[in-house]
């Protein structure tokens, strides 16, 4: 009892154990914020990677499964089975629009091969589609290529006037749109007639139909022609802002559905010799974000049957090694993976067990009817991995970075134990009279060492609470914190500037009554602040400062979900520290001789 | 005549050790102390005087083979470490030159924290009535709330006196409780203790000073370590 009533006066009468607990409570929420942030990078990492591939993959390498339209239908004929979907997987080289020069930039890409329509119900593919409808100055871009390319059609209809007129509608928007909105459709709307309106929509669907943009997305066509989803950080066009939302270079000029691009891909004989490249040229239909820069910027869908056609994988004839003109069979046409959904609550686990089953049935069915059988389950290069599987060269870096930061942080553990231990060294120093006016009155040696391990207890239960709350606080604002420190707000400056110019005079006119310690104290807070203003000045003049870089961390938002698990190992922690801290000075007061402690000056 | 003393300290030895140097105090010191008694031993500052004080106390040990204390007969040294904290806590009362009170308690709680320590229910067994009475017989009733800082040297060794009562021990051991007070004030408090002695109190106080030894009822002398 008359260690609660100490320790409590203990507390409140000295500043050391405020200081103590400010501390504790700055190390707690520092390894709060950063074990949170790594774990919601890692889960949003694993989150995004599954919804890129599905619950369950199967892959064949290079060759290819034969007969794979046979697997996906048997695959979802099972009812654990929601979806399943084939993709050709393979690498590229695409010629981008850019620059206006005749030299283009080009991209190495990674090529998915995909069926649009079963590949969105197994990765929500659609969800991912950036443009859902093109904005007016979009709108004005494809009008003006549209004109342009019908350009003789429509000057054939027109008088001289009219002729001119268009022309110089048509050429002074080119020439001034890469800089400002110039409205070009309604200067059409006004030159046009609905003949001419027409073939203009007729070249180009998305004039008379703006939404038809996220369908030809969907459908990876456009004019009746294949077409190409690229990742948005693919095109050096995409420029991300500061809020996170991106704009298209030169006024939308560098927009990626105006044009075309050019696939090259490598085919691999059954050899794994290279065969001639195929290239092909096709027309962008719209851009996808997943969400994981690394993905965003390289990896681009195009219909399955292109790259198919492209890696040879398409299904053709096989004939006669000694008379090529006998035909002796067909090689059936081939995927390079089948990726899979499982039914609500089925786990990614218990789907590849049953992926498993379903593929061993799917190759036992194939024998005898095809001289083409699918790739047993003892051949290396097939293999049935679930999405964690599969991602697991992606994510273990991730993971291990995760537990390398929370064990170079875990050191601040020992740093709390350090610091209580000097506190409480110099309060046992200081206290020492006590301690011997406490074992005059009866007080036992236990009895001591309970209020000194009580006091570390405490402070390291209110340290911890106050850095759960400070790194709640920190976490749940992370991305509004990192947008002011993009753009810190003047207030802060000025704010700053005040207390500092406060703190200078406060140190004036105390330190003219001779004392040290205002002086002091003022001047440090003059620094502080006026550091602080200057800082933020220093910064809104460099245009702010972006430490998280979606280019290096794949995401544009910091996570800002708490690690409850981890923040509740860190606060036991803490305070097994603080308590750790605390024994030694507990065990020395308790030691101390009573006697020799009354004469403790 | 009682037959066993209240408290007995019987041929006590008592070296301290600076180092390496031995620094001899007590050279088998014998008293005896009945119930009832005001004893006060005298003795010039530095012959041992608070070193026989906490011997009896309980506070300090004799040197091996160095004696022993008896209280109603039974040896001290012989107990447990938990009895002699007890013995410490229930038995004996210490009232020091320097008060030593807790300065981050109030008046009331430093009367208290013996009862407390002892682990007594203060707020049911009358320990906090005992603690206002005392106060108030000492005059400090008006004082209760304040912090030691607040209070003159009078009134602390008053509360210490009171703290040291809470428990109604046996024994008070009062080591030179006038010894930083001026002769008036310090006369008060040999009142108190005076006052206290006629209550039936068994007292031991140590001074250095002729006069205020003769305020006891048997004085001891103690020379070179030797009563």
């Amino acid at each position: 009892m008359y260690q609660t009533l100490l320790t409590n006066r203990y507390l409140l009468s000295r500043v050391i154990p405020l200081i103590a607990i400010a501390a504790v409570g700055l190390c707690v929420a520092l390894v709060i914020v950063v074990v949170s942030v790594m774990t919601g990078f890692l889960d949003m990492v694993q989150s995004a990677g599954k919804t890129l591939m599905g619950d369950v993959i199967v892959t064949y390498g290079v060759s290819g499964i034969p007969h794979y339209e046979i697997l996906v239908d048997k695959l979802e004929e099972n009812p654990e089975v929601t979806a399943a979907t084939p993709i050709v997987d393979g690498w590229g080289l695409l010629r981008m629009p850019y620059p206006d020069t005749r030299a283009k930039q080009s991209e190495t890409v990674q090529v998915w091969g995909i069926d649009p329509v079963s590949f969105t119900k197994v990765t929500g593919f659609n969800d991912s589609l950036h443009w859902k409808s093109p904005s007016k100055q979009q709108l004005d871009w494809l009008l003006f290529d549209a004109v342009s390319a019908n350009a003789s059609a429509l000057l054939e209809t027109m008088s001289e006037e009219k002729q001119q007129l268009l022309i110089d509608t048509v050429e002074g928007a080119g020439s001034t749109m890469n800089y400002q909105f110039t409205d070009l459709w309604s200067a059409m709307q006004e030159q046009l007639s609905d003949e001419q309106w027409n073939l203009i929509n007729a070249y180009d669907e998305r004039l008379q139909h703006p939404e038809k943009l996220l369908g030809q997305g969907l459908a990876l066509t456009r004019s009746g022609k294949a077409g190409i989803v690229a990742g948005l950080h693919v095109s050096d066009g995409n420029e991300r802002q500061q809020d996170g939302s991106y704009s298209v270079v030169r006024n939308d000029y560098w927009w990626l559905p105006r044009y075309e691009g050019t696939l090259t891909m490598l085919p691999i004989a059954s050899d794994g010799g290279l065969i001639e490249p195929e290239s092909i040229i096709m027309p962008f239909t719209n851009e996808f974000q997943s969400g994981v820069f690394l993905i965003d910027s390289s990896r681009i869908f195009v219909p399955i049957e292109t790259a198919q056609q492209l890696l040879h994988l398409d299904a053709a004839e096989l004939v006669d090694v000694d008379d090529p003109t006998i035909i002796v069979g067909i090689d059936p046409a081939r995927a390079t993976s089948v990726l899979m959904r499982g039914a609500q609550g089925v786990t990614a686990e218990e789907l590849q067990q049953i992926a498993v089953k379903i593929y061993d049935e799917f190759r036992e069915s194939l024998r005898g009817t095809t001289n083409v059988l699918p790739p047993s389950r003892s051949d290396p290069s097939l293999s049935i991995h679930t999405w964690r599987e599969q991602q697991k060269s992606f994510t273990g870096p991730v993971e291990k970075e995760r537990e390398l930061m929370r064990t170079l942080f875990s050191i601040i553990y020992l740093v709390v134990a350090a610091l209580i231990l000097s506190i409480f060294w110099a309060i046992v120093f200081e206290k020492t009279r006590d301690i011997g006016i406490l074992r005059s009155l009866g007080a036992s040696r236990a009895g001591i060492v309970w209020i000194f391990l009580r006091y570390g207890g405490i402070i390291g239960v209110l340290g911890s609470l106050l850095g759960l709350l400070l790194g709640w606080l920190v976490t749940k604002n992370i991305n509004e914190i990192h947008s002011a420190m993009g753009s810190p707000p003047i207030a802060i400056a000025i704010v700053a500037f005040i207390i500092s110019l406060a703190s200078l005079w406060v140190a004036v006119v105390r330190g003219r009554r001779g004392e040290i310690l205002p002086i002091v104290v003022g001047l440090l807070s003059v620094i502080t602040f006026g550091g602080i203003g200057g800082l933020v000045l220093f910064v809104r003049q460099q245009g702010g400062i972006v430490i998280w870089d979606a280019s290096v961390y794949y995401f544009s938002i910091i996570p800002n979900n708490v690690d409850w698990p981890s923040a509740s190992a860190t606060l036991i922690g803490a305070v097994l520290f603080c308590l750790l801290g605390a024994v030694i000075p507990a065990a020395k007061a308790a030691d101390t001789d009573p006697v020799k402690a009354l004469r403790h000056e | 005549m009682n037959s066993t003393p209240l408290l007995q300290g019987i041929n006590l030895h008592k070296t301290y050790h600076l180092g390496k140097t031995k620094v001899p105090v007590l050279h088998g010191a014998t008293l005896d102390i009945q119930q009832g008694d005001w004893v006060t031993v005298l003795g010039s500052s530095g012959c041992g005087k608070s070193t026989l004080l906490h011997l009896l106390g309980g506070l300090d040990r004799p040197d091996q083979h160095g004696g022993e204390v008896l209280f109603q007969g039974e040896s001290v040294w012989d107990k447990s470490n938990k009895e002699i904290n007890v013995y410490r806590n229930k038995n004996i009362g210490f009232v020091f030159q320097f008060y030593h009170l807790l300065p981050e308690l109030s008046v009331f709680e430093n009367v208290l924290l013996p009862a407390m320590i002892g682990g007594r229910k203060t707020n049911t067994d009358g320990a906090r009535e005992r603690a206002i009475l005392l106060l108030t017989r000492f005059g400090l009733d008006h004082r209760m709330l304040h912090r030691p800082r607040e209070l003159s040297g009078g009134e602390l060794q008053r509360v210490a006196i009171a703290r040291a009562l809470v428990n109604e021990p046996e024994v008070l051991l009062a080591d030179e409780p006038t010894g930083n007070l001026d002769e008036s004030t310090g006369d008060e408090i040999l009142d108190v203790l005076q006052g206290l002695h006629q209550d039936g109190l068994t007292i031991v106080m140590v001074t250095h000073e002729q006069q205020i030894a003769n305020r006891g009822t048997k004085m001891i002398h103690l020379r070179n370590g030797v009563v």
